[in-house]
């Protein structure tokens, strides 16, 4: 289920600037489609954490690039971990 | 103390859906938020980003308990930040289960499922050491690759007919393209039908997610659901009421005759068995048709000369307990 650029900006309450800028800063990598950007719900899910951690939490915009980074790589871990704990049936 | 009843009527939290109704005992926001009740708008805010920093569901994607918890937070910001919802709970005109953004998903939700941003370098000097963790990389690829996709959440407005009767509907989806959807006879208001495979697709070779949709159902033009039960106010006409007689009634299932006893007022209850909406246990509920006595809608000569004519047989004393 693939999400347009406009349907994002709109679902998000977000302008076009920002929107390039968080591209920009690699915050956010959308699919290239051939004349639109296409958006997954992960992508709104990552969207509404960088609103949260720029608007709620006064993050700025270096700690937020560290933070999804230190995040990401969380993740990475958290999933490694869990394959160990519990294997993917054959 | 009148502000306070329409505040409360008009509360979207005590409507319709069952999961808004789960405030059991909510706490204080001056307590959640570890403030006193006199602190100044800055020292809220500095409290509120303190505790969402040790809070907030995607920066302890490993912690449960952060989404419940982070939720009472923002409950409480949500009260305390706008100085005019602040100055209404202080008053005890709303309580602090008021404001809360509606908030579906976080994206550590999506991140075990999310190739793109997937990122092993907290861990990629250990591969080439130990064939152990060589194998772990390995099998989390190939856990990633199977991962489903998500489940995705729509909404879906219904008519109330269709709720009773069943029906299929179809939901275009923001993305453009659209659903078919099954409706079975005899869902709720805020029940979730789940189409499987629906959702997104996997990020890897996995099944794709769900689609969850949620029906919401909209009033009837005359129609009211009660429980099981459909209740309809049926107007009758005065020569109706008085001498009885056979009329065509709506149910949910079609037009039945039904016959009104002689002598029926306004406010009579006529129940048609099993006309309502479908039972969970089976077989269906009933609908109640209410009576509606009216005037002929433009004065009536014949009527006139009639009535005045008329000398009841017996008084009611219809206001007596009013003018005791």
């Amino acid at each position: 289920m693939m999400i347009t650029r406009s349907d994002f900006l709109l679902r998000m309450h977000l302008d076009d600037v920002t929107l390039d800028l968080w591209m920009v800063e690699e915050w956010l990598l959308p699919q290239r489609a051939e004349d639109d950007l296409l958006f997954t719900e992960a992508d709104l899910a990552r969207a509404q954490l960088i609103l949260d951690l720029q608007a709620d939490l006064g993050v700025n915009r270096e700690g937020i690039g560290i933070i999804l980074n230190l995040l990401d790589q969380v993740h990475g871990l958290r999933q490694a971990l869990a394959g160990k704990l519990r294997p993917p049936e054959a | 103390m009148q502000v306070d009843v329409i505040f409360r009527l008009s509360c979207p939290r005590r409507r319709l859906h069952d999961q808004w109704v789960e405030s059991v005992e909510v706490r204080d926001p001056y307590e959640i938020l570890g403030i006193g009740k006199t602190a100044p708008a800055e020292e809220i805010q500095k409290a509120y980003r303190k505790l969402a920093k040790k809070l907030h569901p995607d920066l302890n994607p490993g912690d449960r308990q952060a989404e419940a918890d982070f939720k009472e937070l923002s409950q409480a910001y949500g009260i305390l930040s706008d100085p005019e919802k602040r100055r209404r709970f202080d008053q005890g005109e709303i309580d602090a289960s008021g404001e809360e953004k509606p908030r579906q998903q976080y994206y550590r939700d999506y991140a075990p499922a999310d190739a793109t941003y997937g990122n092993s370098s907290g861990f990629a000097d250990f591969a080439g050491s130990d064939s152990f963790l060589a194998e772990l990389l390995r099998r989390q690829r190939e856990h990633a690759r199977r991962m489903p996709g998500a489940d995705l959440h729509y909404t879906l407005v219904i008519d109330l007919l269709d709720a009773i009767n069943g029906a299929t509907r179809r939901l275009s989806l923001p993305s453009g393209g659209s659903i078919d959807v099954t409706i079975p006879a005899g869902v709720r208001d805020g029940q979730v039908i789940r189409l499987r495979g629906k959702g997104a697709p996997s990020q890897g070779e996995g099944p794709p997610g769900d689609a969850m949709i949620e029906l919401t159902i909209s009033p009837h033009r005359f129609f009211v659901l009660d429980g099981d039960d459909i209740r309809l106010e049926l107007p009758v006409t005065l020569k109706e009421a008085v001498l009885g007689g056979k009329v065509k009634v709506p149910t949910p299932a079609g037009t039945v005759m039904m016959t009104i006893p002689k002598g029926s007022n306004t406010g009579t209850i006529l129940r048609l068995r099993g006309k309502g909406a479908p039972r969970k246990s089976g077989g269906h509920g009933d609908e109640l048709v209410v009576l509606k006595v009216m005037l002929p809608s433009s004065p009536d000569a014949g009527l006139e000369e009639l009535v005045s004519q008329w000398s009841p047989e017996k008084e009611d004393d219809l206001r007596g307990d009013m003018l005791s």
